[in-house]
């Protein structure tokens, strides 16, 4: 279901590489277009971890001024904008409930600009499959707690160290769960879009 | 460190969730263009993004676009003073960029007033929608929770803007609770329609505003409820605030 959106917006791959360049010229129209396409997906992710809609809407605003500021180091022919933007979105949304909450930023926060050709191949592994119903699959394989693991780092950015403080297990459990869910995951997904 | 050492901590690393030394390890691979911490990096952020998945499908209301454009300096809707602070935005944004590779002090500096500048128009922009929406020559005014000593307050309704909820002795919701916004229909046994979650400020405040035309013939009132913080699609008892749309249309 959101993979549906999630799916079209990457379908437009090849002209995302011709929008970036636009956005790089500063065409102000170049980022309505943006949003036109990534808007309603990465609104969707942050409310997922901010559960507010005013705060989210704040994010996504804060998601697209970034790209829109950044964007000029991004490599078009590297990377792709849309799973880019996405990247940005979810550390945007975890930065605030890091902060909110009293905690530290996460140091392992990934780069979002460093290395844009880890964004290459994310729009032919992801239309190369039905996706929408491997990932429900495979989610639904998970163990309950190991799906828990996975929201949290994803949605939460927790490290495993506070995993197992807010869960109440064994730092040792929780990496072994985690372990195993993204073993599950990668067996799942992994072999029927990744390698596609 | 060997890939294959490395096998399992791309995931981790995409994650955020990789130690040391791993951690270390992986982004100096990456740093100096390492093809298979590439090619392993490129799959694991597939694996990882494709997680977002799980996330409930939302729309943001109408006006972010417009926001957002506002901010970069297009479609100006005559908003007060935001096309001054977005000027004030564009001149800031400008100077970060002329001094960026020289003064790196000094465009952090400007980064940090620009995204403060930002925050400014955002909430600027929030509250001038709210003015526009109280002052609209259509907006009628109800009061709720009146005789009761929480929660209570105001919402200002106008057919054609929206609707804007003031209330207070809302008290934050507990942990994995949020507050919940439903407009209730006026057709019997129609079932409430969700209307987006919020929290309340830490001193009991809230203040939503309702954008968009809301059809007063099919809408008896906005009413707020407490739920898990994802929502739920039927309100669940009890009802915090039942806020009539307008007595004169009940």
């Amino acid at each position: 279901m959101f993979l549906l959106p999630i799916l079209l917006a990457f379908r437009s791959a090849e002209a995302d590489a011709a929008l970036v360049v636009r956005l790089q010229r500063r065409e102000p129209q170049a980022l309505a277009e943006l949003y036109d396409r990534y808007g309603r997906v990465a609104y969707s992710l942050i409310l997922r971890v901010v559960r507010d809609a005013g705060i989210a809407e704040d994010l996504v605003q804060e998601t697209f001024l970034r790209v829109w500021n950044r964007v000029q180091g991004f490599d078009a022919q590297k990377g792709a904008v849309g799973p880019w933007l996405l990247a940005v979105a979810r550390n945007r949304a975890i930065d605030y409930v890091r902060s909110a909450g009293g905690r530290d930023r996460n140091t392992v926060e990934f780069e979002e600009t460093g290395h844009p050709a880890l964004y290459t191949d994310m729009e032919s592994g992801i239309l190369a499959s039905d996706k929408a119903r491997v990932v429900k699959a495979a989610m639904e394989k998970l163990l309950p707690h190991q799906r828990q693991v996975i929201e949290l780092a994803y949605f939460e950015g927790l490290s495993q160290t506070e995993m197992a403080a807010r869960m109440g297990q064994p730092l040792g459990t929780v990496k072994t769960w985690v372990r195993a869910a993204l073993k599950t995951l990668r067996d799942e997904l992994g072999a029927q879009a990744v390698s596609a | 460190m060997n890939h294959t050492e490395l096998q399992d901590h791309y995931e981790l690393y995409a994650l955020g969730l990789a130690e040391e030394p791993e951690r270390d390890e992986i982004r100096a691979h990456l740093d100096r263009g390492c093809e298979v911490c590439m090619a392993e990096m490129r799959r694991a952020r597939e694996l990882v993004t494709l997680l977002g998945g799980s996330a409930v499908p939302a729309a943001p209301s109408p006006k972010l676009r417009r926001r957002i454009l506002a901010s970069v300096g297009v479609e100006h809707r005559g908003f007060g003073w935001t096309p001054l602070f977005a000027g004030a935005s564009a001149l800031l944004l400008g100077a970060a960029l002329y001094f960026g590779g020289r003064e790196a002090d000094f465009a952090r500096e400007v980064e940090r007033l620009t995204a403060q500048s930002r925050s400014q128009i955002i909430e600027l922009t929030r509250l001038n929608e709210a003015f526009a929406l109280m002052n609209g020559a259509d907006t009628t005014v109800t009061s709720f929770g009146e005789k009761k000593p929480v929660p209570k307050g105001k919402l200002f309704y106008s057919p054609s803007k929206g609707a804007l909820l003031i209330a207070s002795n809302l008290p934050p919701a507990p942990a994995g609770k949020a507050y919940e916004l439903w407009l209730v229909p006026k057709a019997k046994g129609a079932s409430p329609i969700r209307d987006g979650m919020f929290q309340s400020e830490s001193d009991g405040t809230v203040m939503r505003l309702i954008p968009g035309p809301i059809d007063a013939n099919a809408t008896a009132a906005i009413a707020v409820t407490l739920e898990v913080a994802a929502g739920v699609d039927s309100p669940t008892l009890p009802i915090l605030i039942v806020a009539p749309l307008a007595p004169a249309l009940q």
